[in-house]
């Protein structure tokens, strides 16, 4: 037999492909070897528009597309490089200096490098994310090269060379040929030109010591940055704490618990033993954590920072259950860290005698273990545990402003000094920042980044990333409120706009049939529709009509702006719209998920205008059964864009005949009976105006305040809408059982009503019935106080905050009887109605205009189960965010209007603790957290509290004699007024009871 | 961890290094078992099998098999080895993906070889897989021809496959326009993620004998993707050209000598 060995040397291409071995272990613990082949190639341009002669090879793709040289000729320089340079970040440099190199002050002409780019993505996704971004902006110049395919920079690691040296020695090897390679250019091209330094940035001293060695130009990113313009500012940016963390060893100092490792932690929760899941804060205590895990049906309670072991709320972490003794009742205590920790110097260095837990938190803690042994739900021990490991940090940048208290100001020089940044967010730790600039950042909101949070560090480190403005300016706190919630609100980038019809707002439906605009349309423009939105609405996604059939049946059709003729898949501003994910309303500012040209006219149902459309056209009999439904993509001409008043008016007015007004009369009848069936269905009716500011409505906009008064028409709309959606989600699971994009919202399991049932029962004697929607829907019914009408709304308000939250998935990823949308009680449900503001209905249209084969699937994103599944865990992120943005913003705006004005208001106690309670204020529908220290008379002590945790009362003893009886659902006055902190600069909406 | 393929719009380079229409590197021999009546081996990429040809052998009286009486039969089977992919894995004798490999191997040589020359006879092709990444059909068919060459079964013309795909790209002059290139010879990383066909053709002509789609793709695409097929085809042959003339070369010398 001949032998079958490889004859490499015989090959002339062998010399150019290596292999790459690499070993992965899968989620199931199997090790698997993975080898796959590298091709090396001499064609990858150096990208500098200073050589010649990688122009004579550029890349091209199949379809001829040339990539353009984006390395400057003429790049900018610093002292130390006058001829001008080239930066090439490491790994390390990116991960320490992400902010700077987003400066539009400098950090232009940077070469990523492959090694580097591949190195970021599995240290931090988030950095790569944004690194990806700037090396699309067409200003900053960033070309990614790729070292490891071009012949001369590939380096095959070697016999125990770890990776990190591998791929340290890699960069240099990169940064070396450039160096040559562009001094070759400059040469060859003949002209005396100057040749620009090829300047390696890293923080990793050994790296820089051997590229010293190497003869290739190596600076540690602060001495980098010293040597600019604006330096001070720059160097607050960099994440200092990997060098702080070389100077410190001492062992003896470090005041955590050290985490597991990580393949500890994977046994540990196969073999059951530990848990994986989302750690969460108690907004009203930020000592108490708790962790939900499918094997407990009660969330795990995390008490002290000992427990917490520097997790950050929304970290993904692995926790062990504590001993049964060791279970406590959830507190009923208000603990704020502000009040409790209020003066503590930062400058104190970590380590130096710095205990865990303070003196004052210890004293809270204990008080809170002499548990009520009481007999209701809420004082059973619940079960502790205690955090062993993170699996995934989910830092993001946080919002706050610097503690004035914490740091001595009066220093009048530019040293470094430790100051304490408070976060907007109470349920993350206070964080330590290294500041040149103290002095200027007090009294701002100042925007960071958390680093890290060592074992010897009492508090996180972070640093300063840009300051938004004063503290209670609208354009700093509109600003903080969307970075917090993630809102994406810069304005969109040339890619994206060019992305629109190039005839701008004059585009129009094609007069022409025969114009491919029309292909597979249905000419409906004979049809009598308009569209009902509230007043002063813009975007118009939606407009009905219905007209009578000669069987006496109807014909209904719902007609929805035709966003995916506008959005092709896959380009820059589809892109854009599916990370924006939805449109975010705030009080007075609307951050728009698409371009207004779209969204505000040429895909707008706009009144008197011919407009393409996505029908959904249904036979119905009069008692709104379906007999049929089609779908078609039309073009339509709505005849009046009315408000839901003006609808009303009109429907209402007996004098008006024609048969516009019949139609939305056959359309009111017929909602009505939808409606009916709906309900007898067991559909959830948490519709009021005041908790519809409050809860998830399924097809209004998030804040809809000033929907004071729900009309007929408001409904009508409704129901109409949730039939298409409905109708549209069968069809597309039909079409694609795989990877329909479907809306669920799941039965919330009954421990979560325990609480509100206990509660009820005990102050009201009544019961709640929690086994269906359609019972809870009954029994929410009955939750009456004859005396006090706003009784059952809070009692809605309450029991929306026990629901899960509805969310978009897959249709492939779970089971058809968990499709089920709890609240509509509908098997199957789906959004297809609002593709201008939520990206989720343009995915349904897509997948819908697939489904009638008007159109196909567009390959990449949505016959993948695993894209359509990123795009739904995206999506279901920001719609969360963007309704928290939205409340946060009436918040604010409340809190603004009341701005030195004092008002009383009736108030209901939501929540009794032993040392305060919630009150929500209907009129503004904002809760307030009262403390018991504030109800001191006159500056003396705080007033004793006696706390009965089964009857839900604290009773307050005043002094004198005098008392007060605070009760769960009790009815109080309050009064409101803003107040300003002294020793934070920070204005709050305060409650506080009156007499 | 190398990149996934949204990388490729950034580099136009795929996740080995090549470009959208550089085949990987073909590696074959013939005659690699003396004992066969014909074999080859055959490496594209990472992709390694083995190819036995027997027969044409006459068949036994009362034998099963359904052979054809007139013609001969030809017998594909083809063999995983467990350790080829990247998880240990034993494939069964019913499986279905090889059963259809089976079936189409099969039916594209029954229509070049000249099987009528061998009447009651039934011609076996045995495959061996030796190990896997992407486009397994293609390297078996290619093997087959070789190790048919080696046994010296007449046919019309060779058959030589390879397989396409198609890939988001992006204009930067007309991001509104969503581009999609073709790319050629799939390894198995590229096959998980992108859609993908096994093109053959017949002869230097552009017939398509072979053509296997498992995945979906827009219709619009598949005109480029058989188009890159086509060409990649053209390539293959050549190399296998070269590969059975060096060894008739070798033959020729050692008579001579
Ligand atoms: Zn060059």
């Amino acid at each position: 037999m001949t032998s079958l060995k490889r004859s490499l040397a015989t090959d002339p291409h062998a010399s150019n492909i290596s292999s790459k071995v690499f070993v992965r272990s899968t989620k199931s613990g199997k090790v698997q070897k993975i080898v796959r082949e590298l091709y090396l190639r001499q064609d990858i341009p150096c990208s500098s528009k200073l050589c010649s002669a990688c122009l004579a090879n550029v890349p091209a793709d199949a379809n001829g597309n040339e990539t353009l040289f984006v390395l400057s000729e003429k790049p900018a320089g610093t002292k130390a490089f006058p001829t001008g340079h080239y930066l090439v970040p490491d790994t390390n440099a990116l991960l320490n200096g992400m902010d700077l190199f987003e400066q539009s002050s400098g950090f232009y002409d940077v070469i990523i490098l492959q090694t580097v780019l591949e190195e970021l993505r599995n240290r931090s996704l988030p950095l790569y994310n944004r690194l990806l971004g700037l090396t699309k902006s067409e200003y900053k110049h960033y070309y990614v090269f790729f070292n490891d395919f071009r012949l001369e920079t590939y380096v095959v690691r070697e016999k125990n060379e770890t990776i990190n040296d591998r791929n340290d020695r890699a960069v240099r090897k990169a940064v070396s040929w450039y160096q040559e390679h562009l001094q070759q250019a400059v040469k060859s091209s003949g002209r005396s030109k100057n040749v620009p330094a090829v300047v390696m940035l890293s923080d990793d001293r050994a790296n820089l010591q051997k590229a010293n060695a190497d003869r290739i130009n190596a600076c540690p990113l602060a001495e980098y940055v010293s040597g600019l313009d604006d330096a001070d500012r720059l160097l607050d940016m960099i994440n200092t704490s990997r060098q702080g963390h070389e100077a410190r060893t001492n062992v003896s100092e470090q005041i955590y618990p050290e985490y597991i490792t990580l393949s500890k932690m994977m046994t540990g929760i196969r073999a059951g033993t530990l848990h994986q899941g989302v750690f969460s804060v108690s907004p009203y205590n930020y000592l108490e954590g708790s962790v939900h895990v499918p094997a407990f049906e009660k969330s795990l309670l995390i008490l002290g920072r000992e427990s917490s072991n520097r997790a950050v709320s929304g970290d993904i972490v692995v926790v062990e259950v504590l001993p049964k003794p060791q279970w406590k009742t959830p507190s009923t205590k208000i603990v704020e860290e502000e009040t409790l920790n209020k003066d503590e110097n930062a400058d104190v260095e970590e380590g130096e005698g710095e205990a865990v837990v303070t003196e004052q938190e210890r004293r809270a803690l204990q008080e809170q273990v002499k548990k009520t042994h009481g007999s209701n739900v809420e004082g059973r021990p619940q079960p502790t545990a205690r955090i062993v490991g993170v699996i995934k940090r989910n830092w993001r940048q946080y919002v706050g402003h610097v503690d004035g208290s914490s740091s001595s100001m009066s220093q009048k020089n530019r040293r470094q000094q430790t100051v304490f940044l408070i976060p907007m967010d109470k349920r993350i730790p206070k964080i330590r920042l290294h500041t040149r600039q103290a002095e200027e950042l007090l009294g701002k909101r100042v925007l960071v980044t958390i680093d890290s949070w060592d074992r010897d560090s009492r508090y996180p480190v972070g640093h300063f990333v840009r300051t938004l403005g004063e503290v209670e300016s609208k354009g700093a706190e509109t600003e903080a409120l969307l970075l917090e919630y993630d809102v994406q609100y810069r304005p969109f980038a040339k890619g994206v706009l060019d992305c629109l019809p190039r005839e701008g707002h004059d585009w129009k439906v094609p007069a022409s049939l025969y114009d491919p605009g029309w292909r597979d349309r249905r000419d409906l423009r004979d049809l009598l529709i308009c569209s009902i939105d509230p007043v002063g609405c813009q975007d118009i996604d939606d407009a009905l009509h219905a007209r009578p059939l000669p069987n006496g049946n109807f014909e209904v059709g719902v007609h929805i702006a035709d966003v995916s003729h506008f959005v092709r898949p896959n380009n820059a501003m589809d892109a854009e719209a599916s990370i924006r994910g939805t449109t975010v309303y705030l009080v007075d500012k609307r951050i728009d998920m698409l371009p207004t040209l779209l969204g505000t006219d040429l895909c707008s149902l706009k009144p008197y205008v011919e407009r393409y459309a996505f029908s959904t056209i249904w036979e119905l009999t009069p008692d709104a059964d379906i007999v049929s439904s089609t779908f078609t993509k039309s073009v339509i001409r709505s005849r009046e864009a009315f408000s839901y008043e003006q609808a009303q008016l009109r429907i209402d007015d007996p004098s008006q005949t024609d048969p516009l007004t019949q139609g939305m009369r056959a359309l009111l009848s017929l909602s009505r009976k939808l409606h009916q069936k709906r309900m007898d269905a067991g559909a959830l009716n948490l519709a009021s105006p005041e908790v519809r500011v409050q809860s998830e409505s399924e097809t209004s906009d998030p804040i809809d305040v000033k929907t004071k008064e729900l009309l007929a028409t408001n409904s009508l709309v409704e129901e109409f809408m949730l039939l298409a959606n409905i109708s549209v989600a069968r069809k597309i699971h039909t079409a694609f059982p795989q990877t329909a994009l479907l809306r669920r919202h799941t039965a919330p399991p009954a421990t979560n009503f325990e609480a509100l049932a206990t509660q009820l029962s005990v102050k009201r004697g009544l019961t709640l019935r929690t086994e269906s929607s359609a019972a809870l829907a009954s029994s929410l019914d009955t939750c009456i106080d004859a005396r006090e009408p706003f009784f059952n709304t809070l009692v809605r308000i309450l029991a929306t905050r026990c629901m899960m939250s509805a969310e978009y998935f897959c249709s492939g990823t779970h089971a058809y009887a968990d499709f089920r949308h709890y609240g509509l009680a509908s098997d199957i449900y789906t959004h297809f109605t609002s593709p201008i503001r939520r990206y989720a209905d343009l995915v349904a249209h897509r997948q819908l205009a697939a489904a009638i084969n008007y159109s196909p699937l567009d390959a990449g994103s949505l016959q993948s189960k695993s894209r359509l599944e990123s795009v739904c865990k995206n999506i279901n992120v920001r719609h969360r965010n963007a309704q928290l943005a939205g409340r946060a913003s009436v918040e604010f705006y409340v809190g603004q209007a009341l701005k030195g004005r004092v008002t009383e208001e009736e108030g209901f106690v939501m929540k009794v603790f032993e040392n305060g309670c919630v009150v929500f204020v209907p009129r503004f529908g904002i809760e307030g957290l009262v403390r018991l220290r504030e109800m001191r008379v006159d500056g003396g002590l705080e007033p004793e509290g006696e706390f009965d945790a089964e009857e839900y009362v604290l009773n307050v003893n005043l002094g004198g004699g005098k008392g007060r009886r605070i009760e769960l659902f009790g009815k109080v006055r309050v009064r409101i007024r803003d107040e300003k902190d002294e020793g934070t600069g920070k204005r709050k909406v305060r409650v506080e009871l009156v007499g | 961890m190398p990149l996934d393929t949204s990388i490729y719009a950034l580099s136009h380079l795929r996740l080995d290094g090549r470009r959208w229409n550089e085949l990987r590197r073909i590696h074959a021999q013939i005659s690699t078992q003396a004992a066969a009546d014909g074999s080859s081996y055959l490496e594209m990429g990472n992709t390694k099998v083995i190819c036995t040809v027997s027969g044409p052998a006459e068949v036994r009286r009362g034998a099963a098999g359904g052979v054809q009486d007139e013609k001969a039969g030809i017998i594909v089977e083809v063999g995983i080895a467990g350790f080829s992919g990247i998880e240990r894995k034993k494939r069964g004798r019913g499986d279905k993906r090889i059963a259809e490999m089976q079936a189409t191997i099969s039916s594209a040589f029954s229509s070049t070889l000249f099987t009528h020359l061998y009447p009651r006879s039934t011609i076996t092709i045995t495959i061996s897989i030796l190990s896997q990444d992407g486009s397994l059909l293609a390297a078996c068919l290619n093997a087959a021809t070789l190790a048919l060459i080696d046994a010296g079964i007449p046919m019309s013309d060779y058959i030589v496959s390879c397989t396409s795909g198609a890939i988001p790209s992006y204009s930067r002059t007309d991001p509104d326009k969503e581009l999609v290139d073709p790319l050629l010879d799939l390894n198995g990383q590229e096959e998980l993620e992108l859609p993908w066909l096994t093109v053959g053709t017949l002869g230097a002509g552009e017939r398509i004998s072979v053509c296997v789609m498992e995945t979906k793709v827009r219709v619009e695409r598949l005109e480029s993707m058989l188009a890159v097929g086509v060409d990649g085809c053209k390539q293959v042959r050549e190399i296998l050209d070269a590969v059975v003339r060096r060894r008739g070369k070798r033959v020729l010398e050692s008579v001579v000598r």
